[in-house]
């Protein structure tokens, strides 16, 4: 064992990869990553920041220099980090403060791995009285079909993130099949009436003109459409889906009346929420909230419960975490309650890796003040 | 000798320079001369007005503070006329025809002065009369203003508004009592009706509220007079029906705004109302009667200057509103004491001025060291400490939440834990160190803080998601001493290049520096690290994710990575000592920035500070400071002291 550590120090791969010049290197380019990204949300939103410095391997900057996104340069830290446990890290009583917080931030690095890669948020908006057991997304959309009418309808939907122009859609057990003649992420749509638009197609409001927009800097303001021809007809009237209508549009096959409307993505919940009531409390005298709280039924395989969701107090169940995120009060004075959903695997990842650090560097800097006194003695 | 000129120089040099930079044209609060001058009126104690409970911005206040704050909010000044706010507060409520002439209104821009036609002033401040004349031609601006979104206004459209918006609250004062003072509306001249209403024959002029009590009376005379032809009405009669018109039209067309001196009628509501309200709306109530008379007690002993019937009915107002509060109510008016003594004492004042004399005292050291100097430096300091430090526990006490809420209180309670590292620090290095670091941050935060008061309440109310005293007593606090640690460090860093300048070969002292450098900074780290997770965790509990990469969010990781870069940098030994002083003295300019400067993005979930202003103070101390590093090791160099 020992030997093989030795070894191990000697390698001169691992040496390079676990040198703290690396670890300097990598912490100041994420330094000024941080710091561009927070400035470049001024110009470009949160979202569109995210994408470019945060989430990404690399970036070009002013479109022709190639530089490391943050998700590269966190793989660097990581790889940096674990073979200097290999190697450098000096497994000595007086260095337990150091070995701990390292232990730490190696969670960190896998935490940021994890929330990458498995959180899904969305959200609920329910009026009082209303109730749910699916969220919607704030971004992603698909394309929703079923036969039938009823509230036990079976569903079926199609993502459409990776869509393109000239794939085919399949509604399997329809036996409808497409070709995606338009897609555009963000447009405008209009019902034409006047004289020149000799397209015609199938579409719940008589929309036929489509026109692209530029992509908005909030993703969830982006409203997308998308025109279908028939594969086995193409003379038939293609079929016009856009992310502002509120009715699906409905074809008749066969005698069989087929509902077909393109929606922000549907996440199935692990329990139905009904909204009771929602509460906004203010300072007395003044406009300024005090708190905001949504009064909801929760049921979970028939069991209901009422659950009280406010600010700072949200409702967790399994890998889900309902958040009161916003509300809306109609013209009719109705009120209704945004709650943010959230599903996260890796949940209690960040709370272990923060009291592992924390304890580290506590541990160290008293380890090292404790020691600093003594020899001052 | 030379190498000390420089040093006190130098010192010299980055304290006022920050404190210039900070604090243009403003001078630190003194501390109010009560009874200074000679009293215009007799009534000038006014204690125990000053006691009134009021509901304002969501808080039940004392009316000292709200005086306070509306005359700082009018005039930039915390006195009128050298006497307390309460007393300027009086004279409008009591006798606003007296205040016509003050000149109470700061209006900063030149140009607005110039629109409303009015002769621009040197000190910037006009009087009731002088923009009277204006105010259609001001409520124009304002409707203009008011149109264009909040981020694209400009100074001046900015301060239209805030001009604005002070003329509306003072005509709102200016009439909160108008109900006590008799007016021509209300006078009765016939003896026989005075006799029917019960009122002396000797008094002729009343008061909305007189007539208004006498309304049973009034009624009872007037019931038949419908069925009389209004020609054959007797003179007293007549005094009837004009009465109880003006009655009428009076509480139609009385103000809505003023004070919300009088606590709700039915326990269940939380919001407080004016007295016009409740005249209009409650008279019938037994005790909102008393509380209104009380009122008009008030305000006859003002008006004929009687001090002790003054008190008298303030005291008694007190009394008859506080039996009806309720349990919450009563809870929050215990503090007001607290409160009252808190605006009074004037404790940041005073440890500002002792943090000054911990300062000189150490430079008159560097001409005269001697033990006993650094003996009193230390005892100056921990006194200075004191008021600070019961600042911030009555500050606590009063809003029973932790002490740092808003930017504000963010500065005073830096400002408190660096005097207090400096304080820990000089304990173990005895060598001046933590005093000199102590004072400087001492006086630099409070001087900051002062002219973030002029903002008005700094003991506000808490939007929904910060209301919660488990984060704010965690996160924010963790963060705030975080915010501390680098800064001891930045200042420490500045020592530590000033001790190399004046003194390179004295590597003793050098080191010792540098240890403590490496120390606080740790700290620094430590706490920063801890907030920010927190921070994170907070996020995750109340917004869903832990991380976002808000702005904010970003500005705390920018101080974790940058003082992770120096320690890092120092272990890969690609920087010495110097490097860790200029290192942990940027960490400054990173501090500054996660602490406002992301503020002044007006994006993200935290941009709820306020900020004009603050953007070129920012970037002129950011440039300074750069500029004092790069001569610093340049003339290092020279001394064979390298990075």
């Amino acid at each position: 064992m020992q030997n093989q550590k030795k070894k191990l120090r000697t390698n001169k791969i691992l040496l390079f990869l676990s040198s703290v010049k690396i670890a300097v290197i990598g912490l100041f380019l994420l330094f000024i990553l941080t710091f561009w990204g927070t400035i470049a949300q001024v110009e470009n939103g949160l979202y569109a920041a995210q994408e470019r410095y945060f989430s990404s391997f690399y970036f070009l900057a002013m479109g022709f220099i190639p530089f490391p996104g943050a998700q590269a340069v966190l793989w660097m830290l990581f790889i940096n980090l674990l073979s200097a446990f290999f190697t450098r890290i000096i497994y000595a009583k007086e260095k337990i403060g150091l070995i701990i917080i390292h232990v730490g931030l190696l969670l960190f690095l896998i935490t940021a791995f994890v929330t990458l890669h498995s959180v899904k948020e969305s959200h609920l908006t329910l009026r009082e009285g209303q109730s749910a057991n699916v969220s919607s997304s704030y971004k992603d959309w698909e394309i929703a079909y079923w036969s039938g009418a009823g509230p036990n309808k079976s569903i079926t939907a199609i993502d459409i993130e990776n869509l393109k122009e000239g794939d085919n859609l399949n509604f399997g057990e329809l036996g409808l099949n497409f070709t995606v003649k338009a897609f555009h992420k963000n447009c405008q749509a209009f019902a034409a009436p006047f004289a020149g638009i000799t397209e015609k197609y199938f579409n719940a409001v008589g929309l036929n003109i489509l026109e692209p927009a530029q992509i908005n800097k909030e993703p969830e303001k982006n409203l997308p459409g998308i025109i279908l021809q028939f594969v086995d007809d193409p003379d038939n009237p293609r079929l016009l889906l856009f992310g502002g209508e509120r009715e699906p549009t409905q074809l008749s096959i066969n005698g069989k009346v087929i509902s077909i409307i393109l929606r922000h993505k549907r996440f199935p919940m692990p329990l139905t929420v009904k909204l009771l009531d929602f509460i906004m409390d203010k300072h007395p005298g003044t406009e300024v909230a005090r708190t905001y709280k949504s009064k909801v039924e929760i049921d979970h395989d028939g069991i209901r419960r009422e659950v009280t969701i406010s600010m700072n107090e949200p409702l967790r169940f399994k890998n889900f975490t309902f958040y009161q995120a916003s509300y809306q009060i109609d013209a009719l004075g109705r009120e209704s309650s945004t709650l943010a959903v959230v599903e996260n695997a890796g949940r209690l990842l960040p709370y272990i890796a923060t009291f592992v650090t924390v304890f580290g560097l506590a541990l160290h800097f008293l380890l090292a003040a404790f020691h600093f006194q003594r020899k001052r003695k | 000798m030379k190498y000390k000129n420089q040093f006190l120089l130098s010192i010299l040099f980055i304290v006022f320079g920050l404190l210039v930079i900070f604090v243009p044209n403003k001078k630190i609060a003194k501390p109010e001369a009560e009874h200074q001058t000679q009293p215009r009126s007799s009534i000038d104690h006014l204690q125990m007005f000053g006691r009134v409970a009021v509901l304002d911005e969501g808080r039940i206040k004392p009316l000292d503070t709200y005086a306070r704050n509306v005359l700082l909010q009018f005039s930039g000044k915390r006195t009128f006329e050298t006497k307390p706010a309460i007393n300027w507060l009086a004279k409008v409520l009591f006798t606003p025809w007296n205040t016509y002439e003050d000149k109470i209104f700061l209006i900063n821009s030149p140009e607005i002065p110039m629109a409303l036609n009015i002769k621009t002033d040197p000190h910037r401040r006009y009087s009731f009369s002088q923009i009277e004349q204006g105010l259609a031609k001001l409520r124009q601006l304002a409707v203009a203003a008011e149109a264009i979104e909040q981020k694209e206004r400009n100074i001046v459209e900015n301060e239209i508004l805030r001009v604005y918006h002070n003329l509306n609250l003072y005509l709102q004062l200016r009439s909160t009592f108008s109900f006590t003072i008799p007016h021509p509306d209300f006078t009765v001249q016939e003896t026989a009706a005075k006799t029917s209403l019960d009122f002396s024959e000797s008094k002729s002029d009343f008061s909305f509220l007189d007539i208004a009590l006498k309304a049973d009376l009034l009624n009872e005379e007037t019931q038949d007079l419908e069925k009389k032809k209004s020609d054959i009405w007797s003179a007293s009669e007549k005094e009837f029906m004009r009465l109880l018109r003006n009655l009428y039209q009076w509480s139609l067309n009385s103000s809505r705004g003023g004070l919300a001196l009088i606590p709700p009628v039915y326990p269940a509501d939380e919001a407080w109302n004016t007295p016009w309200e409740v005249a209009r709306q409650s008279f019938s109530n037994q005790d909102i009667r008393h509380e209104l008379g009380l009122i008009q007690n008030m305000a006859n002993a003002y008006l004929y200057e009687q001090q002790l019937e003054f008190n008298i009915a303030a005291k008694a107002f007190n009394l008859a509103t506080q039996t009806r509060l309720s349990k919450s109510q009563k809870k929050a008016t215990t503090k007001i004491p607290f409160e009252l003594f808190y605006n009074q004492s004037q404790l940041f004042f005073y440890a500002w001025i002792f943090y000054l004399l911990a300062f000189f005292l150490f430079l008159l050291s560097l001409i005269w060291p001697r033990p006993l100097m650094h003996t009193i430096g230390f005892c100056v300091l921990v006194i200075a400490f004191i008021p600070h430090l019961m600042a911030l526990i009555l500050r606590a006490i009063i809003m029973t939440r932790p002490p740092v809420t808003n930017l504000y209180e963010t500065f005073i309670f830096v400002g408190f834990i660096t005097v207090l590292l400096g304080i820990v620090t000089e304990l173990f290095h005895r060598k001046w160190l933590g005093i000199v670091v102590g004072s400087i941050c001492g006086l630099i935060f409070l001087s900051i803080a002062d002219k973030f008061s002029a903002e008005g309440d700094t003991l506000r109310m808490l939007v929904a998601v910060l209301n919660s005293n488990f984060w704010l007593g965690t996160h924010v606090v963790s963060i705030t001493i975080g915010y501390s640690g680098c800064c001891v460090a930045g200042i420490m860093g500045h020592v530590y290049i000033l001790q190399a300048l004046s003194k390179p070969k004295d590597t003793e002292l050098l080191n010792s520096t540098h240890r403590y450098i490496l120390g606080i900074l740790g700290f620094g780290l430590t706490m920063s690290f801890l907030g920010t997770m927190l921070g994170g965790i907070w996020a995750d509990q109340s917004w869903g994710r832990f991380w976002g990469w808000d702005p904010k969010e970003n500005g705390a990781l920018l101080i974790v990575l940058w003082t992770a870069i120096v320690f890092h940098a120092k272990v890969a030994r690609m920087i010495r000592p110097l490097g860790v002083a200029v290192g942990a003295s940027l960490g400054l300019v990173v501090v500054m920035w996660a602490w406002f400067g992301v503020n002044l993005l007006s994006i993200g979930l935290h941009s709820y500070g306020f900020t004009s202003g603050l953007a070129v103070n920012l970037f002129i101390y950011a440039v300074l400071e750069v500029l004092f590093l790069s001569v610093s090791v340049i003339l290092l160099r020279r001394k064979n002291i390298f990075l």
